[in-house]
């Protein structure tokens, strides 16, 4: 197959070299003497998926330390979707240009709700029918993780299994109890996976609603089932699992550099973050893990940048020694250290001169919100002097292009709340002609707020499409000199918002959405909002009862059977604290918000240096 | 200290564009902890050059670059080094030391011949007395003016033909940059308007870079003053 691929495809398509497989650090284990085969499938494109971390992880932790195989496989692009149908060539693996279905396993990622059209269609592309009902003994099992499916509900008939919460601690045992049942019948497997903890058997549960439309109940159809599902937590970061021989890709992809995971979790406790609730608690790695993983991924690949990553980097412990540790260690060799985001203050600055001994890079901070009392109410607890001052200081050091991030949409937000967006570029800009050298250039991104599952904003109402373009009008009636904004699609954040706090029968829709033609819906280019909208009615879906609607406190949600830790009562203070404008501050220098994670789970915040709060 | 390499590109990264190539061999050099020179600056960069672009779908069996080192080092040992680390479908053949005066590469290769594989039970031993016969061979160009004629004629040197046990392997070598400058794909289309069925075609290498001197071809590790 691959002599046809590379003789009739390739030379017809864009970006060859994302099919061709085969790259440095790549691990090919022998077909047959491993156990499960499972291939590994990120709904997006190479350079996309090459760029995913927890990918990463999974990847050489199954091939290293398992009997176990994992082979890759990313969504063709359009063009190379057209080839490989007009030559009837089924969806392969990257390692052995295998069909998908002659593995056992079949386990998607979904790091973005919009991904689920491109699910489909690798599924489609694979000759593997999408519905789970309709996979009888002879396909793989097909399952999903990732933060998106902390609610899997939207995407539950078409996934055997999910896996929810940290992928590295479930799917070892996973695979080993596939393979421990492997001469038992479907069912009969699903039933002995389901027993794993954070493992969720979608097809086991019964799910009711009340005549107005509202969740009544999800009940699983066997006692022996649990009626709630928990995440699977890595309790010692330091000692997990993380790749030193990371696949080195040949093209160009997305974030083509060495990477570190100094911590996970992230519990400043921003009302609106998904991330920062189900990934609680925080765990760091010590700084000599992370030196020994520098050093040992740069030998192995030759990268010539090493990028810090994590929810919140600046907030890792030992930020402050570690950059300046790898600057001074690498500076010789022309490898530079980056660093994600930024913190909204001036030891941030400090510490990006420090990194900018080796590399230029934009500075971006996140305000998120234009004033300080919309700030307050969700948690983003930066104020205006700290930002101003941070911005003052990295003008004076030199930088002449910062980047902000703000949100509008949010709960609570009044006009003044956007206009303070603009008189925010303002003063920075002024601090740029006082401060720069030269003329500065500012430039905002401005998102849509997205109510997400499992955040304090769960019950909140998300913005309409025209309220959305109303805001985006008022922001971009002041003429600004110097200062670019940019919106997010209002549609697409639209579309999110129905997918991220949606039910079951959203599947229907995605299903037909997906039939009209739907997939990359990610990219701006491929997005066709009119199919999705044809599709939801023909599924006489209101997809207002998904997104602008306030929800009541004693609604049963969707999501609210899976256990995340952190408790439902804490989220719903949280909301409150939102209204009243009042902050929470981060638990690691004040006392215990009683979020209920870490006596939940047994888990402990695991800080590895000394700080000062 | 600068020296220049001969390598070897293979079928399986054919599809990589000349940036792509860059990087991997930046790659390369510092998994093998050569001891590159960097340019001065806020970005420093290894001071790597290649010699004319492979183009993407072709593969190279005898490519060139140049490399600065800050150190000196014995070019058989380095060849090692870097052999240790290079992905599977490459290989470093030969290295040499150069003059740091010598021109740069791309400047003094001017010759490039590029292997046809056919699957095809045709005779093609007339093939090369006729198209060397020939006046003019026009074709659309598919360089910078796409799709205006242009005649490669003047910039072809030689064929030949070399029936191998299955297939037959046409051999051309053509000019490189000024006056005409002989692209692969249009040989492609030349073999093709000269009778050759495009499915015949299964695979295209780069067999050399040369420097030519009246007929004779050099290569660039010949030809260092």
């Amino acid at each position: 197959m691959k002599d046809r691929i590379f003789r009739d495809i390739l030379p017809n398509v864009s970006k060859p070299a994302r099919y061709t497989g085969n790259e440095v650090n790549m691990i090919k284990k022998e077909w047959d003497h491993s156990r499960i085969k499972m291939a590994f499938a990120f709904p997006d494109v190479y350079e996309v998926g090459m760029s995913h971390v927890g990918s990463k992880i999974l990847y050489g932790l199954i091939n290293e330390e398992t009997e176990h195989l994992m082979e890759r496989v990313y969504a063709p692009w359009p063009d190379m979707e057209r080839e490989m149908r007009q030559h009837r060539i089924p969806l392969f693996s990257l390692e052995s240009f295998i069909p998908l279905p002659e593995f056992d396993l079949l386990g998607f990622t979904l790091q973005y709700e919009l991904a689920i059209t491109n699910v489909l269609n690798m599924l489609d592309m694979a000759g593997i029918p999408v519905w789970s009902r309709d996979r009888g003994e002879d396909y793989p099992l097909v399952i999903a993780g990732g933060p998106v499916v902390f609610n899997p509900e939207p995407y539950a008939d078409f996934f055997d299994l999910f896996l929810i919460g940290d992928g590295e601690e479930v799917l070892p045992e996973f695979m080993d109890c596939c393979w421990e049942n492997r001469h038992l019948p479907k069912q009969e497997r699903l039933l002995k996976l389901a027993a794993l903890e954070g493992v969720y058997l979608p097809s086991f549960y019964r799910v009711e609603y009340q005549e107005d439309g509202k969740l009544k109940q999800m009940t699983p159809r066997l006692e022996s089932l649990p009626g709630t599902i928990r995440k699977r937590v890595v309790r010692d970061l330091d000692q997990a699992y993380f790749p030193e021989r990371p696949v080195l890709p040949y093209m160009n992809i997305v974030h083509d550099r060495a990477v570190l995971e100094v911590m996970r979790g992230c519990q400043r406790g921003c009302r609106f973050c998904h991330a920062g609730m189900v990934y609680r608690p925080v765990r760091e790695r010590s700084i000599e893990t992370l030196q020994r993983q520098a050093d040992r991924q740069l030998a192995n690949t030759g990268y010539d940048e090493i990028s810090l990553t994590s929810l919140s980097t600046l907030d890792y412990s030992g930020v402050d020694k570690l950059v300046k540790d790898l600057v001074e260690t690498y500076q010789h060799q022309g490898t530079g250290v980056s660093l994600p985001s930024l913190r909204v203050d001036a030891f941030s600055i400090e510490l990006a001169n420090e990194v900018q001994k080796v590399r230029k890079t934009t500075l971006t901070l996140a305000p998120e919100a234009g004033t300080q009392r919309l700030r307050d109410s969700i948690n983003k607890n930066v104020s205006e002097e700290q930002l101003l001052e941070a911005v003052k200081a990295a003008f004076q050091s030199g930088w002449l292009s910062i980047k902000l991030y703000f949100m509008i949409g949010l709960p609570g937000e009044t006009e003044e709340d956007l206009l303070g967006i603009l008189d925010l570029l303002e003063k920075v800009r002024a601090l740029g002609d006082q401060y720069a050298r030269r003329k500065v250039e500012i430039r905002a991104s401005i998102a849509s707020f997205v109510p997400k599952a499992h955040t304090p904003f769960q019950w909140q109402a998300q913005s309409s499409i025209q309220e959305l373009e109303q805001k985006r009008k008022l922001l971009t009636a002041r003429k600004m000199r110097r200062i670019k904004l940019s919106f997010h699609d209002s549609k697409t954040s639209y579309l999110e918002g129905v997918l991220s706090r949606g039910d079951r029968r959203l599947s229907l829709p995605i299903f037909a959405a997906w039939q009209k033609g739907c997939k990359f819906d990610g990219w701006s280019e491929y997005f066709n909002f009119a199919y999705w909208l044809e599709a939801f009615q023909e599924a006489a879906i209101d997809t207002e009862f998904y997104t602008t609607r306030f929800r009541s406190y004693d609604e049963v949600l969707p999501w609210d059977f899976i256990d995340i830790g952190v408790s439902k009562d804490f989220l719903q203070t949280e909301n409150e604290k939102a209204a009243l404008g009042v902050i929470t501050e981060d638990c690691r220098w004040q006392e215990c918000n009683d979020c209920g994670i870490c006596p939940a789970f047994e888990v402990e915040l695991d800080i590895k240096e000394e700080v000062q709060g | 200290m600068r020296v220049r390499m001969e390598y070897r590109v293979g079928n399986n990264l054919k599809f990589l564009g000349n940036l792509d190539m860059i990087n991997l061999m930046s790659r390369v050099l510092r998994r093998a902890r050569t001891p590159f020179a960097l340019s001065e600056g806020f970005n420093p960069h290894i001071k790597l050059s290649l010699g004319t672009v492979l183009p993407v779908g072709v593969w190279g069996e005898r490519e060139y670059l140049d490399l600065e080192l800050a150190e000196e080092i014995e070019p058989t040992v380095l060849v090692e080094q870097l052999n240790r680390v290079l992905p599977s479908d490459m290989e470093i053949k030969r290295c040499i030391k150069v003059d740091e005066k010598q021109p740069a590469l791309m400047k003094t290769i001017n010759a490039a011949s590029y292997s046809f594989i056919l699957e095809s039970n045709d005779d093609y031993l007339a093939l090369p007395e006729r198209i060397m016969g020939e006046e003019q061979l026009l074709v659309k160009s598919r360089g910078k003016q796409k799709g205006v004629d242009k005649d490669l004629r003047p910039g072809i040197y030689k064929i030949t033909v070399l029936p191998q046990e299955e297939s037959v392997i046409i051999k051309i070598w053509v000019n490189v940059g000024e006056p005409v400058n002989v692209r692969y794909d249009e040989l492609r289309d030349l073999l093709v308007a000269q009778g050759v069925k495009p499915e015949a075609i299964v695979n295209i290498f780069r067999s050399g870079n040369y420097i030519r001197i009246g007929t004779d071809f050099y290569s660039p590790l010949e030809k260092v003053s």
